[in-house]
C-alpha cells in the first residue's frame, strides 16, 4: 500500500510542478521537504498538493479521508514534512 | 505641509535608524534628505498636484520616500505591490492613473506618464481641498475591483498622537490599510521600518530572531504555516511582546495553539477595512475572540447581526460602484457580529465572498475568467472551508464536450496563471453534466 501512495504524491507532485515556476519546483524523492525549512512550495503550493493528494488517495482507496484538518495540525511533528512523513500518515490515516 | 508633522519627527531623530532593508541601515537624517530630493524630482517630472500617481513598488527606501512626497505633492497615490504576476492595467483604468512610478526589487525607479489627465467628482473635490488621496482596491462582487478613494490627510491625523513605535516587522502589503498603517505609525513614532520580500513562515521567524523584533501583524494563516512547517521552533522568538492578527477570522482552536507556543505574548485582533481604513481595537483577553473596536473618529452600531461603522476618515466613495453608506452616513461592513455590552465577536462576511488566507474573492471574478476559456459552458465558483487557509477555492464545471478530467484540471490552472492572482486560481475543480442554475436562471451557488 505504501507504494501506491508514494506513486500518488509523485503524481499530485507531477501536477503541482506543471503550475509552478522552475524555482518552486518539488523532486520526487522521499526525503524531499514538502513544508519545511528550505521548502518550495508557498501555502498555495502546500494547499493544491493537499487537495489534489486527497482526491487521488480518496478515487483510489474509496475512502473519505481528510488530509488538512485540526487533527494533521495538531500532531506532534508535521505530516507535511517530508514525502516521507506524509506518506506515513495517510497510511496511518487508511488503516483506521 | 501635509506630512510636516513626520518631517519634525525625522529631524529631530536624524541619527536613528530609520529603515532597514536588505541588511542596510538608513537614517531619519537619510530619509528626510532623500525626501527633499524626491520633492524636487517630482516637480521636474511635472508630476502635479491633484494628478493621479501609480506607486508600484513595496517597502523599501525609494518607495516609501516617493510615497511621502506624493502626499506632501497633494497627488491622488495608487499604490500597488511589485511582486504581483498580474499586470496593474485594469487598477491603472479604473483609477485613470495619469503617471506611475516603478520601483524595482532593486530600488531602482522608473517613471512614465500616460499623457492623460484623471476626471472624476472624487478627484475634483480633494484637488479643490488641496489635500493628498489614496486610491485602494478591494474585489467586487461583478468581478470588476472597486476602487475606494481617500483623503489622505483625514487618514494621517490618527498619526499626529505620538505612541510607542515597538519594532515592528512590515508584514502586510504595500497595497493594504494593514502595510500602510504600520508603515506611517512605525515612522511618525521614529521606530524603524523593517520589511522584508520573502513573507515564508521561516524568513520571518528568522528575521524575527536577528531583528529582535517585538511586534509581530499577520494572518491567522500565517501562523497556521508557521505551526505546521515548525518554524517557531528553529527559532528563538523570545523578542516577541505583541502579535496582531486580523484580515480574515481567528479560529478559535488556532488562537489557543498561539496562547500556548507564546504564553506571554500578548495576541491582540485588528480590524480594518480598506473603505475605512484600521480601527483602534482591544482584544477582552489573549485568548479570546471578543473584541471592542472603535476609537476616536470611529463610531459602531449593530444592525440585523451587521457591524456599521460611522468614520471621521471614510472613503469619499468608490470609483466605479454606488455608495456603500447608509444615508445618515454609516457604512455597512457586511460582517456579521455577535454582540456582549462593549464588546462583538466577528463571525464573518454573509456573502459569497471567498476569504482565502486574509485575501477576498468574488467568485464572479475567477467564473468571468474561467468563461474565457474554451469547452467551458457554465461554471460556478464558490468557497470551501479548509484548515490552512480558512477557505479555498472551487469550480464546477459543466463542458461543451467531453474531456478528461486531469488534462482539464491541468489546463484550467495553467490558463489561470496571469489572469488571476494565485489565491484566485481554483483549487478544487469538479466536473458536473447538470445544469447549473434553477428556473429562474439564477446562479445555484451554494453547494455544501
Amino acid at each position: 500500500m505504501r507504494n501506491k501512495i508514494i506513486e500518488l504524491i509523485y503524481s499530485s507532485i507531477d501536477e503541482l510542478n506543471a503550475q509552478n515556476e522552475a524555482d518552486s519546483q518539488l523532486t520526487k524523492t522521499e526525503d524531499t521537504v514538502i513544508f519545511g525549512k528550505d521548502s518550495n512550495i508557498d501555502s498555495l503550493g502546500l494547499v493544491n498538493l493537499i487537495v489534489s493528494l486527497e482526491q487521488a488517495v480518496n478515487d483510489e482507496f474509496n475512502t473519505e479521508i481528510s488530509l488538512a484538518d485540526e487533527r494533521a495540525m495538531s500532531q506532534e511533528n508535521s505530516p507535511f514534512s517530508t514525502v516521507s512523513t506524509l506518506a506515513d500518515y495517510i497510511e496511518e490515516l487508511l488503516k483506521q | 505641509m501635509h506630512i510636516d508633522f513626520l518631517k519634525t519627527v525625522f529631524e529631530n531623530n536624524a541619527k536613528e535608524t530609520a529603515i532597514l532593508w536588505k541588511n542596510t541601515s538608513y537614517d531619519y537624517a537619510w530619509l528626510n534628505n532623500r525626501l527633499t530630493y524626491w520633492e524636487n524630482r517630482l516637480k521636474e517630472l511635472q508630476i502635479l498636484p491633484g494628478d493621479l500617481v501609480a506607486l508600484v513598488g513595496d517597502f523599501s527606501p525609494e518607495c516609501i520616500t516617493i510615497l511621502l512626497a506624493l502626499m506632501q505633492n497633494e497627488n491622488i497615490i495608487i499604490p500597488l505591490n511589485n511582486n504581483s504576476k498580474v499586470n496593474h492595467s485594469e487598477k491603472f483604468s479604473i483609477a485613470q492613473a495619469d503617471k506611475a512610478i516603478y520601483v524595482d526589487e532593486e530600488d531602482a525607479t522608473r517613471f512614465e506618464d500616460f499623457g492623460t489627465k484623471a476626471s472624476h467628482a472624487f478627484y475634483d473635490e480633494l484637488h479643490a481641498k488641496k489635500v493628498p488621496g489614496l486610491v485602494l482596491f478591494t474585489s467586487g462582487t461583478s468581478g470588476v475591483p472597486k476602487g475606494a478613494v481617500h483623503n489622505f490627510d483625514k487618514l494621517l491625523a490618527k498619526f499626529k498622537t505620538p505612541r510607542k513605535a515597538l519594532k515592528t516587522i512590515n508584514f502586510l502589503m504595500f497595497d493594504h490599510w494593514g502595510g500602510l498603517n504600520t508603515l506611517l505609525h512605525t515612522l511618525s513614532n521614529a521606530g524603524v521600518v523593517m520589511a522584508t520580500r520573502n513573507r515564508n513562515a521561516d524568513a520571518i521567524c528568522e528575521f524575527i530572531e536577528k531583528q529582535k523584533i517585538e511586534l509581530l501583524p499577520a494572518s491567522p494563516t500565517f501562523f497556521n504555516l508557521m505551526i505546521m512547517s515548525g518554524a517557531h521552533l528553529r527559532y528563538d522568538l523570545s523578542s516577541l511582546q505583541v502579535i496582531t492578527y486580523g484580515t480574515e477570522p481567528m479560529p478559535e482552536s488556532l488562537l489557543k495553539k498561539l496562547k500556548e507556543i507564546f504564553p506571554h505574548v500578548k495576541l491582540q485582533q485588528t480590524y480594518g477595512l480598506i473603505e475605512l481604513g484600521v480601527l483602534r481595537s482591544k482584544s477582552k483577553s489573549d485568548d479570546s475572540l471578543w473584541v471592542k473596536v472603535g476609537g476616536e473618529g470611529y463610531d459602531t452600531r449593530v444592525v440585523d447581526n451587521i457591524l456599521q461603522i460611522k468614520a471621521d476618515s471614510a472613503m469619499l466613495g468608490y470609483l466605479n460602484a454606488k455608495s456603500p453608506f447608509t444615508e445618515d452616513g454609516w457604512f455597512i461592513t457586511g460582517d456579521q457580529v455577535e454582540v456582549d455590552g462593549e464588546y462583538i465577536k466577528i463571525l464573518g462576511r454573509k456573502s459569497e465572498l471567498i476569504n482565502v488566507g486574509g485575501e477576498k474573492v468574488y467568485p464572479q471574478e475567477v467564473e468571468n475568467t474561467l468563461l474565457g476559456m474554451d469547452n467551458i459552458a457554465e461554471v460556478t465558483v464558490y468557497g470551501e472551508k479548509n484548515p490552512i487557509t480558512g477557505n479555498i477555492v472551487c469550480a464546477r464545471v459543466t463542458l461543451k464536450k467531453p474531456e478528461e478530467k486531469k488534462e482539464f484540471v491541468a489546463r484550467l490552472k495553467k490558463f489561470c496563471i496571469g489572469k488571476l492572482q494565485s489565491y484566485m486560481i481554483p483549487v478544487k475543480i469538479s466536473i458536473t453534466e447538470n445544469d447549473q442554475h434553477n428556473e429562474r436562471f439564477k446562479k445555484i451557488r451554494n453547494i455544501n
